[in-house]
């Protein structure tokens, strides 16, 4: 392994982890403050994917390409939070209470509807972004990047920036976090958890269509991507369920580890003989096995403390 | 013994307080139901297929029943426990040319002995860690598979033979498979009620407390996740041989997601709920397979989407059921025995 290896795994890593950081970010605010695993999360990636392509391509013809881009982006963001409330307020609220394997069934039933509606409307190949970014390969510490991967990273790393602002500095990120660290302390002092639950929704919704349309300038958007929300739930597993920085750590982590420990192992390590292919896809659930066996609330999650 | 449950408690010795089926109207609706599966061929004629179906997914889910709804782990490895014992299965009988016979709870044993191990990290890891140490466990597997034996596509597997006979019709793997659910359904129900049954749901309910009782907890959680791997692999061996193909995509991330919705759907923690779930899951499918293309000739703007639109209208369904009742479809059971109990009066 040389250092230009490294260099290299750790760069492409970092571009590729804060993407998935970004998305598991939505997991962690949602689990953070509803307890609720949400599995129909790398739907709603896929969502924000083909809905911002699908309005990009088709303004594409009247505006010039980047300002269709914009107005795709804006309008997936915007949709992304109404679908956010949406299933708050007709699919979550009614099951308020219930058994935590029901409401995370429920989710993966969402994510069934969410994405039949995604593939019946436009179709299961891959489709691309009309050309907003130019496909040229800039160098990062000597190591050659897409300047797709360079924009997505920065974009990944400003909204995590605001989202923590966000949440450190306005009433209503406040709110949110009273109500994740105590909800009977805090509706009683006047937070309304049926809002905050909503806002949860919304932003979840938010940050995975974010990820989505990130992803599909990079490598184009198709079914498999609704896959990179395991991937986000991994990094977040991996973080702690229940930490933003965790989510946040725990996808770069992912994402550095896969294209490192990965690539390198697919690249030199023979079974046998025989080369293992695939390997780098497997790589990240070895990892969080490992970790788990060490710190089984991950890297940053809170330990739940059982007295009797 | 009363047909219907009399006002009051006039059970007189142990045996009548422990019967599972303690009135004359629950052992004739038992009955009538047996009767009923017994006679299936006869009666659905070439919806026998479905029926099969079900009692494979059906068996696979008891065994999760036990882990999930009894013992309170989260498993998202059902279906890699099924793969086990399916390709146990198939190297039984085609490499080592071992009857089916020998080769079914040999491929049973075999997953016991594996999710006794994977089982093993259940005493450090809890919950939702827990789901997502099995879901590793899972891609493992399917990669093991991809990378070994089947490649991207699938291995061939010979059609069971039973004293002689080959099971190449579904009626015939009908006769096969029936006293297998039956015997294992009936073990099940009988084994939460024993000692282990009772350690277990201890376990879900608190572990440190069962513990402090005296469960020991390394053999409860170990053995929850062998039985259930044990169900698995029976219903792997039953299915490769149903199948007489299998690959990794028979067992992948979305067969063990459609065990959990098949036991929430069904009920948790209920004897009935996988076998409710395996057969509305099961059904709703099958239904939607053969009746999309209907569908789609019916209203045709539906077109290119009718695919999609069967995993709407599941998706659908699976929301709707769950809203309107929470605990699933053995829930409502328990209401329609508790409503024939008290009638004529509401409460």
């Amino acid at each position: 392994m040389t250092v230009q290896f490294l260099l290299e795994g750790t760069v492409i890593g970092v571009a590729v982890g804060s993407i998935y950081a970004l998305i598991a970010i939505g997991f962690a605010i949602l689990y953070k403050s509803t307890k609720i695993l949400n599995l129909a999360h790398g739907e709603l990636v896929l969502f924000g994917g083909y809905l911002a392509i699908a309005v990009a391509s088709a303004l594409a013809g009247y505006l010039p390409t980047g300002v269709a881009f914009a107005a795709g982006v804006l309008a997936t963001l915007a949709a992304a939070a109404a679908l956010g409330f949406v299933v708050e307020r007709a699919v979550m609220r009614p099951l308020f209470g219930q058994p935590l394997l029901s409401v995370i069934i429920v989710t993966l039933a969402l994510g069934y509807v969410v994405r039949g509606v995604m593939v019946g409307l436009w179709g299961g190949e891959t489709r691309t972004f009309p050309p907003v970014i130019p496909a040229q390969v800039v160098r990062v510490l000597g190591v050659p990047v897409p300047l797709v991967g360079l924009w997505s990273a920065v974009a990944a790393a400003t909204l995590l920036v605001l989202f923590s602002l966000f949440f450190r500095y306005s009433l209503w990120g406040i709110a949110m976090r009273a109500a994740a660290n105590e909800q009977l302390t805090a509706s009683t002092l006047g937070v309304s958890l049926k809002r905050v639950f909503a806002y949860a929704w919304a932003f979840a919704a938010v940050a995975g269509a974010v990820g989505g349309i990130l992803l599909g300038l990079w490598l184009g958007v198709n079914f498999a991507l609704g896959a990179v929300g395991l991937k986000a739930l991994a990094a977040v597993i991996l973080g702690g369920l229940d930490s933003i920085p965790g989510a946040i750590l725990g996808g770069l982590l992912v994402g550095v580890v896969e294209t490192i420990v990965g690539g390198y192992i697919e690249a030199y390590v023979r079974v046998f003989g025989h080369p293992l292919h695939g390997f780098k896809e497997v790589t990240a659930y070895l990892v969080i096995l490992l970790v788990l066996m060490v710190r089984p609330y991950g890297l940053f999650g809170t330990e739940y403390i059982e007295r009797l | 013994m009363a047909y219907a449950r009399p006002c009051g408690d006039f059970k007189t010795n142990y045996a009548q307080d422990m019967a599972i089926l303690d009135i004359r109207l629950y052992r004739v609706g038992f009955g009538l139901l047996l009767l009923g599966l017994v006679a299936a061929p006869w009666l659905v004629g070439r919806w026998v297929f479905l029926l099969n179906d079900i009692a494979i997914f059906a068996i696979g889910a008891t065994g999760l029943s036990l882990l999930t709804g009894f013992a309170g782990q989260i498993s998202l490895g059902q279906a890699a426990f099924m793969a086990v014992g399916a390709y146990t299965s198939w190297f039984l009988t085609t490499r080592l040319g071992l009857p089916f016979l020998v080769a079914l709870p040999l491929s049973g044993v075999s997953a016991f002995v594996v999710g006794a191990v994977v089982g093993l990290p259940s005493l450090r890891i809890k919950g939702l860690y827990l789901a997502i140490a099995t879901l590793a466990f899972q891609f493992l597997v399917e990669y093991l598979i991809v990378q070994t034996v089947s490649g991207m596509g699938g291995t061939p597997v010979p059609p069971a033979e039973v004293f002689g006979v080959p099971i190449t019709t579904e009626v015939r793997f009908y006769a096969l498979v029936l006293p297998i659910w039956l015997g294992g359904a009936v073990f099940a129900a009988n084994l939460v009620r024993t000692r282990v049954g009772l350690a277990l749901m201890a376990v879900r309910d608190r572990d440190y407390a069962a513990q402090v009782l005296g469960v020991n907890l390394l053999y409860a959680k170990a053995l929850a996740f062998a039985l259930a791997a044990f169900y698995a692999g029976v219903a792997g061996s039953l299915f490769a041989h149903y199948n007489r193909v299998i690959g990794a995509e028979h067992f992948g991330l979305a067969q063990s997601i459609d065990f959990i919705a098949m036991l929430v759907i069904g009920g948790l923690g209920s004897v009935w709920g996988p076998h409710l779930g395996s057969a509305f899951v099961r059904t709703l499918t099958q239904l939607l397979k053969i009746g999309a293309p209907f569908i789609a000739a019916w209203i045709p703007l539906l077109g290119k989407a009718t695919t999609s639109f069967r995993e709407i209208l599941f998706g659908v369904i699976l929301i709707a059921i769950l809203i309107w009742e929470p605990g699933g479809l053995a829930m409502l059971l328990r209401k329609l025995k508790r409503y024939i109990d008290l009638w004529p009066f509401p409460h």
